[in-house]
């Protein structure tokens, strides 16, 4: 009972999102070319994934992704960590993490595309880049905001250097390590797509172009969209899960 | 607005005149039709004959109000396809998917009398023919759209497929780079752009084109159908004038680039580079067919080819059967 | 001070209460001078004490058990026994059937005996408690003064107990020192002649009456800015 008032409002609006989407298309009378009915589309997402169209491109977007955000985040884990426990790595390096921060990836994607090649090395370095600010800058702040008096416990506990890192600051700072990496699995997301929009043979973001610009199927175009959608979705889940695990009972 | 409360105003008066002369014979001028034109991705001298038709006056004589937007090849189709646009510059190769999609939208014009997208390569690679590709390294900005199709084409013309060369793909303008660098042995491009650079720099460049084997249907004037039932003394007369651009920029290629760098500026940069990329689209305006049959004529024959050509492909684009005169019109040619 | 006894340190703000407890704990380095336990130095963090700090500083992301049994892990000991002595531990402190559960769980005078049992899992000599309890409610620091007793007779620990609170301070120690502020002098050391075990119904008989009176006394003189300094035992 308890579970289904949980889930009774997501599906509500999930409902009233298609609903919408439905109305908007009918009362707009907009052809499919321009916006697809929801049926259409979903229709159109079945079948891309039974004749095995959407298979290759998601295993190549989603490894793009999870490696991507793999070496983005343990990097951003280790600068984060210098920059709380350093001034002079902070003052060193803090310029440019904005500055790359501040540059669009947009317009970084092609030059990267030129440099590393349109194979996986180039997207994983998109998706690295995109991932590390948010998650170097929540492990910053968490680092910071760990509680003195823990860390006096540790060394009145003769803790090692590493245990005080590994066992008390890494871990009060999870929550918000986590908060980082949640915001940054998504961006993950759309940096492969932005890198694969740079050139690529295959991944979602190559589908997306192939529907759009050489098959004109809108409604393959937004069931890639949807898969692309449910890969973020999922993905962000998969990190609240691990914080519900690890932090959520505190 | 401001330009229609002055007609408004203008008929007006002319009402109040003819009242008082009781015989007037002068005709009210009738208002502007207004015509939302789609043209490529970036401004560039390519869209010359649009500009020059537009400063010269041949639209605004025509009654015609001209505004122009640009936009890349998939906007400008589902954009004329919906009616938001009325009439744009899109590629042949596009038509004929969008078409069997079920995007109502109709060729209508040529421009391009060759398919611009070829194959280039250094001379000193050897390469002379379609088949002097194979075992050779090509490199493409993606394995679909026109590039792709052309080259599927151009192979197959030397009987062979994609797989007989090694082929990576390089980002949008990276293919000059990779060729002048000899990290591919060629590269795809278009015929207005990348040989004619090298050609600028001193690099003897060698173009393959598909207009001899399978005469893909280059960009043309493509309409939208309800557009064209509703609009189309407008739009014969929008064909028309620029048609008449396009003939007055072939005689004077300078009244192109000074109507071009009226529209974008920064062209007058480097104006060898840009007069000799528009001589190089001036050659692709005009083919065989076009020299018998007039400028901007559309060719049934070449078009049904390449329908059959992009059915057959193995990884075809074409949705469901069309046939040529879904495809195109002739309504609108003079 | 004398092995296992319960010393009481008292003082105003200011007077070093917390500083000197960090001396010994070795959380501090002095300047000049030594602290030795059994004759041997305490140089840095030292396995023969156990330090309860004013806060429990329990991780919140641990139960009570791998709380209690965190210094055991940082000093490499094998689970199977970390997890036998930290429920002793816990046992010993009375928060036994509570192993599973987390801080946020427990109320604050729970929080503070696992703080304690954690303090005791290593079997130190040597226990300090910086003002434990001060942040409990009345009813609940009497429970745990008197737990402290038990704890003292039951472990055979040297306590040493930082307050600002006379009635607990002559209540829990043997010797009662009292400092002054700013610098911190030993103004007095004085002794509680009340046998033990003590409970609650005897706080407010006159032995600890008078103790408490010589404290306030001598706590009263540091306010007098004339007051003699004497150089610290």
């Amino acid at each position: 009972m308890k579970r289904l008032q949980a889930v009774l409002p997501i599906a509500a609006a999930a409902v009233l999102f298609v609903v919408v989407w439905k109305l908007i298309v009918v009362v707009g009378n907009y052809p499919v070319f321009i916006l697809p009915a929801p049926e259409v589309v979903a229709s159109r997402f079945v079948r891309a994934w039974a004749d095995g169209i959407m298979t290759p491109h998601t295993i190549t977007t989603l490894s793009e992704v999870l490696i991507g955000f793999g070496v983005g985040a343990a990097l951003a884990l280790v600068v984060g960590y210098l920059l709380a426990r350093s001034r002079l790595a902070e003052r060193l390096l803090s310029p440019y993490l904005v500055a790359a921060q501040a540059t669009p990836i947009l317009a970084l994607a092609p030059l990267i595309a030129l440099w590393f090649g349109t194979g996986l090395t180039g997207k994983v370095l998109i998706c690295a880049l995109i991932v590390f600010f948010p998650v170097a800058v929540s492990t910053m702040v968490g680092i910071r905001s760990v509680d003195r008096g823990l860390l006096e416990l540790g060394r009145s506990l003769r803790a090692t250097r590493w245990q005080i890192m590994a066992k008390l600051e890494i871990s009060a700072a999870l929550p918000q390590i986590l908060g980082g990496m949640r915001v940054g699995v998504t961006l993950a997301v759309i940096g492969a797509i932005v890198g694969e929009w740079a050139g690529a043979d295959s991944g979602l973001g190559v589908l997306i172009n192939l529907a759009r610009g050489s098959l004109f199927d809108i409604p393959l175009m937004f069931a890639t969209l949807l898969t692309i959608a449910l890969i973020g979705v999922s993905l962000y889940l998969v990190v609240v899960l691990i914080e519900r695990r690890l932090v959520g009972a505190r | 607005m401001r330009r229609s409360i002055d007609v408004v105003t203008g008929i007006l008066i002319l009402l109040v005149a003819c009242s008082c002369n009781g015989t007037g014979n002068a005709q009210p001028t009738p208002p502007a039709t207004p015509l939302k034109v789609g043209l490529g991705y970036i401004p560039s001298v390519q869209f010359a004959p649009f500009y020059l038709a537009d400063q010269m006056g041949y639209y605004r004589n025509a009654g015609l109000d001209v505004t122009f937007q640009n936009g890349d090849d998939a906007q400008l189709v589902t954009l004329i396809g919906s009616g938001a646009l009325d009439i744009g510059l899109s590629d042949g190769t596009s038509v004929i998917p969008a078409v069997s999609q079920g995007i109502p939208i109709v060729y209508a014009g040529t421009v391009y009398a060759k398919f611009p997208s070829v194959v280039f390569a250094k001379t000193s690679s050897g390469i002379t023919t379609a088949a002097g590709l194979a075992g050779k390294t090509l490199g493409i900005p993606a394995k679909e759209g026109s590039s792709w199709i052309m080259l599927e084409a151009l192979l197959a013309s030397a009987g062979l497929t994609t797989s007989d060369l090694s082929i990576s793909t390089y980002p949008d303008y990276g293919q000059l780079v990779a060729v002048e660098q000899g990290q591919v042995d060629s590269a795809t491009g278009f015929a207005n752009n990348e040989p004619v650079q090298m050609q600028l720099a001193g690099d003897p460049v060698t173009v393959l084109t598909v207009d001899s084997s399978t005469p893909l249907p280059g960009p043309g004037l493509v309409v939208g159908t309800s557009t064209l039932a509703a609009k189309k003394d407008a739009l014969r007369a929008f064909v028309a004038a620029t048609l008449h651009a396009m003939k007055d920029i072939i005689t004077d290629p300078q009244a192109g680039l000074d109507a071009a760098i009226a529209v974008v500026p920064e062209l007058a940069q480097d104006k060898t580079t840009q007069l000799a990329i528009l001589n190089a689209t001036i050659a692709q305006w005009t083919s065989a067919y076009t020299d018998a049959h007039g400028l901007g004529a559309i060719d049934p024959t070449a078009w049904q080819k390449s329908v059959d050509f992009m059915s057959g492909l193995p990884d075809t684009v074409v949705a469901k059967p069309v046939t040529v005169d879904q495809l195109v019109t002739q309504e609108l040619l003079p | 001070m004398p092995a296992r006894s319960i010393v009481a340190i008292v003082g105003p703000n200011g007077s070093g209460k917390s500083t000197l407890l960090r001396l010994i704990g070795g959380l501090l380095t002095p300047d000049a001078g030594e602290i030795r336990i059994d004759g041997r130095p305490v140089e840095g963090a030292d396995a023969r004490i156990g330090f309860c700090f004013q806060e429990p500083r329990l991780l919140p992301w641990r139960d009570v058990l791998d709380n209690v049994a965190f210094p055991l892990e940082l000093a490499g000991v094998p689970r199977p026994e970390r997890v036998a002595r930290a429920r002793e531990s816990i046992a010993l402190v009375g928060l036994g059937g509570f192993e599973r559960a987390r801080p946020h769980q427990l109320s604050g005078g729970m929080r503070q005996r696992a703080a304690v049992a954690r303090a005791l899992v290593r079997g130190p000599s040597v226990l300090l408690l910086d003002e434990p309890f001060s942040a409990l409610d009345a009813l609940t620091r009497e429970r745990l003064d008197l737990e402290l007793q038990r704890l003292w007779q039951e472990t055979g620990t040297t306590i040493v107990l930082v307050t600002h609170d006379i009635a607990e301070a002559t209540f829990v120690a043997d010797k009662v020192v009292v400092l002054s502020p700013r610098p911190g002098h030993v103004v007095a050391e004085v002794p509680v002649d009340v046998p033990r075990p003590r409970d609650i119904s005897m706080s407010t008989a006159a032995a600890f009456s008078e103790v408490a009176e010589a404290v306030r006394a001598h706590l009263a003189a540091t306010d007098d800015a004339d007051a003699p300094p004497r150089a610290v035992a």
